[in-house]
């Protein structure tokens, strides 16, 4: 039964894998419009995001309230490599708004795509990795660090806007193609699908790690490690070692789903790294139910496709609110999200109907 | 018995142990010498110190006064100060821990948890790409068979009943093969034939290690201690095997609560 349900998890993946794949076929068919696509490659990113912070909260039990901070980082390593492509290596007009007359250094390391792919995640990872040794060496936990972690968010937010001629500040760094090329426009469609199958292998790959570090004795350690700290400290493990090994892992996950969204809409703002778009990150594992990896992923692609379709009519303005609610229902009532109602809440009301039956015939 | 012999005899040395927790002495010059192969009992009323001496052992609590020496082997030829030394480190060096408050991972299985609990393999690589062996799967099978725990292998440890969680608590601390065990109340909430099976399980685990108790239940006392030792409101009132304590009168006075008046 149990391992029924593990490759269930799994099933379920592949489906969802399936079905994107055949998206960009239907767009060739002209059956869906390339607005979709795009979305839907955004929502893969955005999976990513939400299966690094279930690896973390769901397995680990560790609240970050700022993993904004590490997409957005991961967004505009990417974007200054795309805005430099775009300009050719000079600098670009912010900067000279700013009163620079040369390119700044940070913006030399990304001038090139090798080092880009390095930097951009490296940096995100490094500064997790820092954070980390010193939030979890001193036992830091619970709300603490929940508010740690969105602090730290807030600061990385003002500072950015505060360093306007690097980083463009409130407008972000715009007028960008994607790797491939302009994904704009019917002729350029072939690029669009180009990436779309680029962010589907990396959410596979991303994906797949994931499930098997935690089928392995370290999948097993951090849900440990959530229920009884202490307990695995006396079991002879360095926990916050473990700790910010997961953090670091999930930080890279989302620089790589940032790194993959900047191709995909053009630009990168501050606000991608605003505390309501890491709740946000959150809200998704929750809904989708936590310690299951496929809850996170349903969850992202659920509640953004929702967004997508809601938030576009009249329900704009009260969207925030649904998606509130949402997030309080799944928090009170459903503490397994949907993964948990079809795996745990749905057959145990089955059972209880068949056991209420059987009582009546006998 | 010679000085020597019964110096090789120690294998946890407890000097001079202080602790203030705000100006309140929680511990005050505690000094006791735990024997090799015995199971020795901490016992006293409550506040008297017990559970905060074994948190000193173990690292959890940092003494303001004091050292802990361990000593590995019987030759005592190694002399380990545990005072400063990290938690999971002290584990590694062959000290156990369970706690009062039974503290099993209850959304693993049991054998899960045994799997955590194994000498061995805490880095985080390791614990990636760790197999288990035929002959670690053996040493589990036979540990869970000595706390009468080896039919519920595959059931998820939240699900155990309460005495089930405390034997297979420490079993986890059987399987990582220590020289010392400590147990915070390894009876609590236990019936009396579950008590009574505690302690026969604990005098086969002698065998192999030191167990330190800390306990109230006189009868489970009585059933396995080779020696006890007393301690009221922070410090050693009195140490000797269970007949002695029992029959001493300032003992008896202070454990029963009625020493205020004739101490003062």
């Amino acid at each position: 039964m149990k391992l029924i349900k593990k490759n269930g998890y799994n099933v379920c993946f592949g489906i969802i894998v399936i079905i994107l794949g055949v998206m960009p076929l239907l767009l060739q068919a002209d059956m869906i419009k390339s607005t979709t696509v795009l979305y839907l490659a955004k929502c893969m990113c955005f999976a990513m995001v939400a299966i690094g912070l279930d690896l973390i909260w769901g397995y680990t039990g560790i609240l970050s309230l700022g993993h904004g901070l590490y997409f957005a980082l991961g967004a505009y390593g990417m974007g200054m490599y795309l805005k430099l492509q775009a300009t050719g290596g000079k600098i670009t007009d912010f900067m000279q708004v700013g009163g620079l007359t040369e390119l700044p250094a940070v913006w030399k390391m990304f001038r090139y795509l090798p080092n880009t792919l390095i930097f951009m995640l490296l940096i995100p990872g490094a500064l997790a990795g820092i954070l980390g040794y010193f939030i979890f060496k001193s036992r830091v936990k619970g709300v603490y660090f929940s508010i740690i972690s969105q602090a730290l968010t807030w600061a990385a937010y003002s500072l950015f806007i505060a360093l306007s001629p690097y980083t463009n500040g409130n407008v972000g760094i715009t007028e960008i193609k994607s790797l491939f090329g302009s994904i704009k426009g019917p002729k350029n469609q072939g690029n669009l699908i180009t990436l779309f199958y680029v962010t589907l292998v990396m959410l596979i790959l991303i994906y797949a790690l994931s499930r098997f570090l935690v089928t392995r004795k370290f999948g097993k350690l951090l849900i440990a490690i959530r229920d009884g700290e202490n307990r695995t400290y006396f079991s002879g493990y360095c926990v916050s070692r473990y700790k910010n090994v997961v953090y670091v892992l999930s930080a890279v996950y989302a620089a790589l789903a940032g790194a993959l969204f900047v191709n995909l809409n053009g630009s990168v703002t501050p606000t991608q790294m605003t505390i309501s778009t890491s709740v946000t990150m959150v809200i998704w594992v929750a809904i989708g139910g936590r310690g299951t990896l496929i809850g996170a992923v349903i969850g992202a692609f659920l509640v953004n496709l929702c967004e997508y379709n809601l938030s576009s009519g009249s329900l704009v303005e009260i969207w925030q609110y649904i998606i509130g609610a949402l997030f309080v229902i799944v928090i009170l009532f459903f503490k397994g999200g949907i993964v948990g109602i079809v795996t745990d809440q749905i057959p145990a009301l089955i059972r209880r109907k068949r056991r209420k039956s059987g009582r009546e015939e006998a | 018995m010679n000085e020597n012999y019964k110096k090789n005899n120690v294998v946890l040395e407890i000097k001079g142990i202080g602790v203030t927790f705000d100006g309140f002495h929680a511990l005050t010059d505690v000094n006791i010498d735990v024997k090799r192969n015995t199971v020795h009992f901490f016992i006293g009323p409550n506040g008297a110190g017990k559970t905060t001496l074994l948190d000193i052992i173990c690292a959890k609590t940092k003494p303001t006064q004091g050292n802990v020496f361990y000593y590995p082997d019987k030759a005592r030829q190694q002399k380990i100060r545990l005072t400063g030394m990290k938690e999971y480190k002290i584990v590694t060096e062959g000290i156990g821990r369970k706690f009062q408050v039974p503290s099993v991972f209850v959304n693993l299985t049991v054998l899960d948890n045994m799997i955590l609990s194994l000498k061995g393999h805490k880095g985080v690589w390791d614990s990636i790409f760790f197999k288990l062996s035929e002959e670690q799967l053996q040493l589990i099978d036979d540990t869970l068979k000595r706390v009468g725990l080896e039919n519920r292998k595959e059931v998820k440890a939240g699900s155990l009943a309460h005495g089930e969680k405390q034997w297979l608590e420490i079993a986890m601390q059987l399987v990582q093969k220590p020289n010392i065990i400590m147990l915070d109340e390894p009876a609590a909430g236990m019936g009396k034939p579950e008590t009574f099976k505690t302690g026969e399980i604990l005098k086969e685990i002698k065998k192999d290690c030191t167990v330190i108790v800390v306990e109230h239940d006189m009868d489970f006392v009585k059933q396995v201690a080779d020696m006890v030792t007393v301690l009221h409101e922070g410090k050693v009132l009195m140490e000797g095997n269970i007949h002695d304590v029992l029959a001493d009168e300032t003992v008896q006075a202070v454990y029963l609560g009625r020493g205020g008046e004739r101490n003062a």
